[in-house]
């Protein structure tokens, strides 16, 4: 087969000694990126451009893509451990990561995160290798109106996020929303929420509203008792440090969900990996034969969203290689790089560098077997800085909070707003309002208006544009069916106490 | 004006005069150079490839680093260079944005009258492109169509007052017709909008269009250009399509804090001037299709002024709110 | 459940707070177009959240206020003012950022969690700041040359 003797030829590539260095460097790296919050994937590759130029571009890239989907490993290490999310797509990962490690199973948790990305990466490089073209085609029958339903069918997992009461829920979400909306619009040019502040000109990053109401509203949540001890249960012994044969049997499901739907998402332009991770959860969730422990630390709820944004790496490189066409700001990266290599991205660069690509795609096997391997034996060091007492954890999380945040735009006035946010963040607590609703809300608010908008101007106001296309209309009826479900259930659970008390 | 370039062309020409002995500025440590875009952008790329070129060809004693200050539609970044007055190892990319945005941005603390121009690099130009199987086969094609059905036809582009809706509104006034504007903010979002059926045309860089040209998805049918670009000598530009609006350009150049001695100004437009010298740049402009564009400080501060106060008129008669 | 009536008290609060923002948010939306002739202009959105706002923000304090409050209402207040006294230091370390820099910030942050909030002895509390502020230095100054906001004395 075809496909086979290029992936031969692909390996051949990527096993050679200085390839096999490079790879072992970017993932290495891209790990150690993606544990810090706020220093990003595609802000490690830029500044690691220049050392590229005197590498022959084969090696280049498959450090480059190490990098790129090693961080995706990394940002789970301190989602779970301190409920810090290292990049954007772990925010997911917090939600039941973090109540694991506080059941102490941290251990448990990262291995099922290693786990769920070896085995999503894997599914992505053969999705890629496979079906990259005609997927492509796919990708690009995606438009507004698409993206507008998918954006809805995503806060439609408000719904799943809910816990007890959907009015709070909904009211976070709102206030994601906002303040997704603020900044310049796109299309008007406006300044919406700016509050004559230029510093406000390009909204509020999410970074700061994640590390903000997630891990500064737990420390300050932490402070109002003084406990001794250490901040989380140190899982003591092997078995506690791995996950056990009974919850890997859980994610079963789970592994399949967060590489389909990783990769899927991550093959469109523009929709990222924590909207994947979000989908995946929500997905999860539905499918689950106990919903309502979402939330409080099941597995399947750190394996979907963890598989999901790797899977979605292999995804994203579907249009640049294929069409040559950037779906991130990652990936936008990697596009300038092979054009400063003098490459030309685009739709003959696969016929053009056939060893470029398949090594690249050989290189990311290699790659996810290298992340495995230096992720498991890592899971007992991090868990022992679980050892350290509290009062020394929380200035730390507190110091990492603020760099993190800082090293998104080496800006001061985003560290005043994370101090604000982790006030939100308390109160939110405190008050008993569910704070993923809010992160929904801003991750997909901005984008949603966005494509409804494009989507209205597309069909000069005709709303009917949304239901005429088959992709988009199957979304919307999936979400409308997502948003009437809680009230089935109510229906359902009055028509039964109903007939108990009748009967 | 006149009298600060007087004065700066007397001492750049006393500095000339006196010869290379004479203590003229040399940069002592690391150069930055500031750019509006993250990374991957399109000022970042020029700037990351002025960085290789210079270390190649040895044309600074120094190295010269990429400063990403993105955001805010390029004001962070130019906030950031007007506020380093005098500092002679900053210098910045400017783009067609820097020039435009404070004209419609109130939040805008800073215009390039705070700046010290440097050299203006490159022009870029641009194609108008659509899809392969589209029935438009001319810019007339097009024009007629939008006529016939007002505020159909769409295009695709960037924000409202990037080079592409400028040369839509410009278009639209001159022949009368109407067609829609759908602002995607990536570049890529815009092509698959093209290749996916979604919009009609759009106004894309040459070098980006190529490939898909090669790959038979795309077709150009007319030229933003002085004069038609290599790789396309049977597509007419727009003027000699016969629409005679003026030639918009997508210019880049550097820039740099004002408040520097004239001798620091000299000295990187010499290096600039040595940079656009090397056959490696030669071959840049002509891989990515640019038009060399170079000018000094001086003839770059009168083109401020005049491609400011066009702007200005166009953006007034689209119906945008300028603000100074 | 013992909690309730704070709740309660809180669920009026916060439901009022959120209203009277639904309430901004639909007057400056006002402020800008609704519609304009291209499609939904910059006012269309925060219209409409801004209204689902008002009306859900006001279900919830009405719900809230009609629900019967329960007796035996304990709230740890002193457990929310040791919290509050915690965002507030870290609050003024993120203003005192641009005097000070990071690290002398992060130690004091440390001495005062340490000594204040844990009631450790000064000793422990000094080590573990300078502690801290080391080990940030060498991990993000020196390791990953990230730069960070400095101080009069260079750090």
């Amino acid at each position: 087969m075809d496909v086979l003797a290029n992936l031969g030829h692909g390996f051949i590539v990527a096993l050679e000694p200085l390839n096999l260095f490079w790879c072992f460097a970017g993932v290495f790296l891209g790990t150690v990126v993606g544990v810090m919050p706020g220093l990003g994937p595609a802000a490690t590759i830029a500044m690691l451009l220049p050392l590229t130029f005197k590498m022959p571009p084969t090696s280049a890239l498959i450090m480059l893509a190490g990098i790129y989907y090693g961080a995706k490993y990394g940002g789970s290490t301190t989602a779970i451990l301190l409920n810090v999310p290292g990049e954007s797509a772990s925010v997911v990962t917090c939600l039941d990561g973090y109540q694991m490690a506080r059941k102490g199973r941290a251990g448990a948790a990262l291995g099922i995160a290693a786990i769920a990305s070896f085995i999503a990466g894997t599914v992505g490089v053969v999705a890629l290798m496979l079906v990259a073209p005609p997927l492509a085609k796919f990708g690009l029958a995606f438009s507004s109106p698409e993206y507008f339903a998918l954006m809805v069918l995503g806060l439609a997992m408000v719904v799943l996020l809910a816990g007890e009461s959907l009015v709070k829920a909904l009211l976070a979400m709102l206030v994601g929303l906002w303040i997704a909306g603020m900044g310049i619009d796109l299309f008007s040019d406006a300044s919406r929420f700016t509050f004559g502040n230029s510093e406000m000109l390009d909204g509020v990053d999410f970074v700061i509203v994640a590390i903000g109401v997630f891990a500064l509203s737990e420390v300050f949540a932490n402070m109002e008792q003084r406990e001794e001890g250490t901040m989380l249960p140190v899982p003591k012994g092997l078995r506690n440090l791995l996950p056990t044969m009974a919850e890997l049997k859980a994610c079963r499901f789970a592994f399949l969900n967060g590489s389909v739907v990783g990769f899927i998402i991550g093959v469109l332009p523009g929709a990222g990996s924590t909207i994947a991770s979000f989908i995946s959860y929500g997905l999860e969730k539905v499918v689950s034969k106990h919903p309502e422990k979402f939330g409080t630390g099941v597995p399947e709820g750190v394996a979907a969203p963890e598989g999901a944004n790797n899977s979605e790496t292999g995804g994203a490189l579907v249009p640049l290689l294929t069409l040559g066409i950037p779906g991130s700001g990652t990936t936008a990266i990697l596009l300038a790089a092979f054009v400063l290599w003098g490459l030309k991205p685009g739709p003959l660069m696969i016929q053009d560098n056939p060893e470029l690509f398949w090594g690249l795609v050989a290189s990311m096997y290699v790659g996810n077997v290298m992340l495995l391997v230096l992720n498991l034996p890592l899971i007992p060091l991090f868990a022992q800085i679980l050892k350290l007492p509290s009062y020394l954890l929380y200035p730390i999380i507190l110091g990492i909070s603020l760099v993190g945040v800082y090293t998104v735009s080496s800006s001061l006035f985003d560290c005043y707003m994370l101090a604000a946010f982790g006030l939100l963040g308390y109160l939110m607590r405190r008050l008993d309002y569910p704070s993923a609703p809010l992160i929904l809300g801003l991750v997909l608010g901005d984008a949603m208006e966005r494509a409804l908008r494009q989507s209205l101007m597309m069909s000069q106001g005709d709303l009917g544009i949304l239901v005429s296309r088959p992709i988009s209309a199957t979304m919307l009826v999936l979400a409308v069916l997502l948003l009437i479900m809680p009230l089935f259930r109510k229906f359902n659970s009055w028509r039964v106490r109903a007939i108990e008390e009748n009967g | 004006m006149t009298l600060r370039t007087s004065i700066i062309m007397a001492a750049c020409a006393a500095a000339l005069a006196a010869g290379p002995a004479w203590a003229q500025f040399k940069p002592t440590k690391p150069v930055e150079i500031v750019v509006h875009t993250g990374p991957g952008g399109g000022a970042d790329v020029l700037a990351r490839f002025m960085t290789q070129l210079i270390e190649k060809e040895n044309l600074a004693p120094v190295r010269f680093q990429v400063n990403n200050r993105d955001g805010g539609g390029g004001l962070r970044a130019m906030a950031y260079v007007a506020e380093k007055k005098g500092d002679t190892h900053t210098i910045a990319i400017f783009t067609g944005n820097w020039l435009t945005n404070p004209l419609v941005r109130a939040e805008a603390k800073f215009t390039l009258k705070d700046m010290q121009p440097v050299a203006r690099l490159v022009l870029e130009p641009a194609v108008v492109a659509v899809k392969a199987d589209a029935p438009f086969k001319t810019m007339k094609d097009f024009i007629e169509a939008a006529k016939k059905t007002p505020g159909t036809l769409k295009q695709s582009g960037g924000s409202q007052t990037s080079r592409d809706n400028v040369v839509r509104q410009l278009l639209m006034k001159s022949t009368g017709a109407n067609w829609a504007y759908i602002s995607f903010p990536g570049g890529g979002e815009r092509i698959a909008a093209l290749l996916g059926g979604h919009v009609n045309m759009m106004v894309i860089e040459p070098q980006e269009a190529g490939e898909h040209i090669k790959a038979g998805n795309m077709r150009v049918i007319a030229q933003v250009a002085e004069k038609r670009l290599a790789p396309y000598p049977n597509v007419p530009t727009l003027k000699e399509a016969g629409y005679e609006i003026p030639n918009v350009p997508q210019v880049r150049g550097v820039v740099m804090p004002s408040g520097v001695a004239p001798d620091v100004v000299a000295y990187y437009e010499d290096l600039f001037q040595r940079m656009v010298k090397t056959p490696t740049w030669r071959k840049y402009l002509e891989d990515q299709q640019f038009e060399d564009g170079f000018q000094k400080s001086v003839e770059l501060g009168k083109f401020f002024d005049t491609f400011t106060n066009q702007m200005r008129e166009i953006l007034k008669e689209a119906g945008t709110p300028v603000v100074r | 459940m013992a909690q309730k009536s704070w709740f309660l008290k809180g669920d009026v609060v916060s439901g009022a707070v959120l209203a009277a923002l639904g309430v901004y948010i639909i007057s400056e939306a006002r402020q800008w177009n609704y519609v304009g002739p291209e499609g939904p202009g910059p006012g269309f959105f925060p219209m409409w959240y801004g209204i689902a706002m008002v009306v859900l923000s006001l279900w919830l304090v009405v719900v809230s206020a009609v629900r019967p409050a329960v007796a035996d209402a304990k709230v740890d207040w002193k457990g929310v003012g040791r919290a509050m006294l915690v965002w507030a230091v870290f609050a003024l370390c993120t203003a005192l950022l641009k005097l000070l820099g990071l690290l002398t910030v992060l130690a004091l942050l440390t001495l005062f969690i340490v000594g204040v909030m844990y009631g450790k002895s000064l000793k422990i509390a000094c080590a573990a700041a300078a502690g801290n502020a080391l080990g940030f230095y060498l991990v993000f100054s020196l390791a990953l040359n990230v730069g960070l906001p400095v101080g009069p004395l260079g750090f």
